[in-house]
């Protein structure tokens, strides 16, 4: 019996499955297992002529999936891999298999990609461009729409092609040491530039002041916050929305809430004033 | 301003497309069309007024810099911040006659985006809902071998449930926005307790998404140096962002490689033999 071999053709069209389909039918019971399906039909069908092998190779792929879709590319990479070698007659691989190292994968993957992708380079390109639409320019948008579309596609594409070539080992690539390193700087830099975003676009001022008797001002709160650390008001409102939220487990929504009672009293008693006149 | 049924209907498809899960896919709808800064454009360009667009855009961005949704579960729906919350600010922000680059045009859109965001959650768990209906009928189609249909389940169908639960409501509120956004102005003055909370809380809300970010980073308190170190930049030092970037891309290169030098001594002592009785060595 001939090698099978999965074409380029079949290939991209998985790929290309995946990169537009993960998660268009979501739904909380089935994430993207649907996606997944889509993602794996190309190959599926080439692999096997019978219907009857192919509905037992789509079966293993009908259990639930759901984990960062960018990196997660990695894992539809590494089962049609998986899937060439069992229709090759692999004794060592059969559907459970697959499905376990699927299983196995898509959490520590979710972790990754959310901290990397979602959590770090959106918001490295994010602050980029908020930089540079200051005064509304569409410098901004630009640059964002660009950058992250060609990064990441290229991105999905290389760990999708890796994952194919390498198997279980491409997983290295993401958790070894080096690859660590790497993520961990680009996490430190990230968070920098969170710093500077913060600083730049968020302000969060006090109108607190007192007068003396002849109507001169003899405290400004807000200059002597600043002439301690500038911006420290804003810092310590993201700091307690930390906390709340890190250390009180209390959900982001709540956090909002919390903070519109605190403008509410502030206003009451004159901490906060936005100057609003017509 | 106004907007007319046809600019209703162009950002009621967009609202289909940038959702999670959206229609343009998540690379180019939810995590591209999706973020308010591209939605700011793209509502500037069809209200006709790109400058604002981008400038409410991207006051709205700051709050939800780090739209994490682990697991599916959402704070926030970035359709409904993006194309309902932007095109109302900016009618808001018109009516008013406020200057959107100013500290009250952006308090003014951060309220409104969080505002419609969080209610906006709602359409989120309804197409989720919706889309188990597509889901089953999946189901039956591979039970059948029939997998074909498989595209049309993950493609095509969910374009009902976005119409459903995108579509319509973009469109409906985009056109009550108007007369909404006069009745608040006439029955909350400006100089009031109501609007001046508004505006408050706009300015404290994008402290939310950094610190919903911090909180995927920070583990221990000398995790916040970094934070602080940009913060300090900018705020203290007055560099633009994309100068931090910078700073922070030197600083990241010395970090890495200081790891790697850890990491090939390591190996170093290995390759010669060297009796490292770590258990964490053997998996190597």
């Amino acid at each position: 019996m001939a090698e099978k071999k999965l074409s380029k053709k079949a290939l991209n069209k998985s790929f290309r499955n995946w990169y537009y389909g993960n998660l268009t039918c979501f739904s909380q019971e089935h994430m993207q297992t649907f996606g997944y399906l889509c993602a794996m039909l190309p190959l599926v069908e080439e692999l096997y002529d019978t219907k009857e092998e192919q509905k037992e190779a789509m079966d293993t792929y009908t259990a639930f999936f759901n984990t960062e879709p960018q990196v997660g590319a990695m894992i539809v990479g590494i089962t049609a891999g998986l899937e060439e070698a069992k229709a090759n007659g692999n004794e060592d691989i059969d559907g459970e298999a697959i499905n376990g190292i699927r299983a196995g994968l898509m959490g520590p993957i979710a972790g990754i990609g959310d901290s990397l992708v979602v959590g770090t380079l959106i918001p490295i390109l994010l602050g980029i461009a908020l930089g540079l639409s200051s005064g509304g320019s569409i410098a901004g948008p630009i640059f964002y729409i660009v950058a992250w579309n060609l990064i990441i596609t290229f991105g999905m594409k290389f760990l999708y092609k890796k994952g194919y070539e390498l198997g279980g080992k491409a997983v290295d690539f993401l958790v070894g040491e080096q690859a660590t390193a790497i993520r961990e700087s680009i996490v430190m830099l990230g968070t920098m530039v969170v710093g500077s975003v913060a600083a730049t676009w968020v302000s969060v001022k006090t109108s607190f002041h007192l007068v003396n008797d002849a109507g001169k001002e003899f405290l400004n709160l807000q200059n002597q916050l600043d002439s301690v650390y500038p911006g420290c008001l804003t810092a310590a409102f993201v700091i307690f929305c930390w906390w709340l939220m890190a250390k009180k487990k209390v959900s982001p929504v709540v956090t909002m809430l919390v903070l519109v009672v605190i403008a509410f009293v502030g206003v009451l008693v004159g901490f906060f004033n936005p100057g609003l006149k017509y | 301003m106004t907007i007319s049924w046809l600019q209703a209907i162009i950002l009621g498809i967009f609202a289909c497309l940038s959702s999670m899960p959206g229609m343009g896919g998540t690379t180019i709808g939810n995590y591209t069309l999706g973020r308010p800064l591209v939605a700011g454009l793209v509502c500037g360009i069809v209200l006709g007024d790109v400058q604002s667009g981008i400038l409410v855009g991207a006051a709205m961005q700051v709050v939800y810099i780090a739209l994490v949704t682990p697991g599916g579960t959402v704070s926030a729906d970035v359709r409904a911040v993006s194309y309902i919350g932007i095109p109302l600010a900016m009618l808001a922000i018109n009516s008013y006659g406020l200057d959107p680059a100013s500290a009250k045009g952006i308090g003014m859109a951060t309220s409104f985006g969080a505002m419609v965001g969080t209610l906006g959650t709602v359409l989120f768990y309804g197409t989720a809902t919706i889309n188990l209906v597509w889901q089953h009928v999946g189901w039956k189609a591979v039970e059948k071998g029939d997998f074909k249909k498989l595209y049309a389940v993950d493609m095509v169908l969910p374009w009902i449930s976005h119409i459903i639960c995108s579509f319509i409501p973009a469109v409906v509120m985009c056109k009550l926005g108007v007369p909404v956004v006069e009745t608040i102005k006439t029955t909350l003055p400006m100089d009031g307790i109501a609007m001046k909370t508004l505006f408050t809380v706009g300015s404290m809300l994008p402290c939310v998404g950094i610190a919903i970010l911090l909180k995927q980073v920070v583990d221990k308190a000398a995790d916040f140096v970094p934070f602080f170190f940009g913060f300090t930049l900018a705020a203290g030092m007055g560099l633009n962002l994309v100068s931090v970037t910078v700073v922070a891309g030197m600083f990241a290169i010395i970090y890495y490689n200081l790891k790697m030098v850890g990491i090939k001594a390591k190996e170093a002592a290995l390759a010669s033999g060297g009796s490292l009785d770590d258990d964490d060595e053997e998996d190597i």
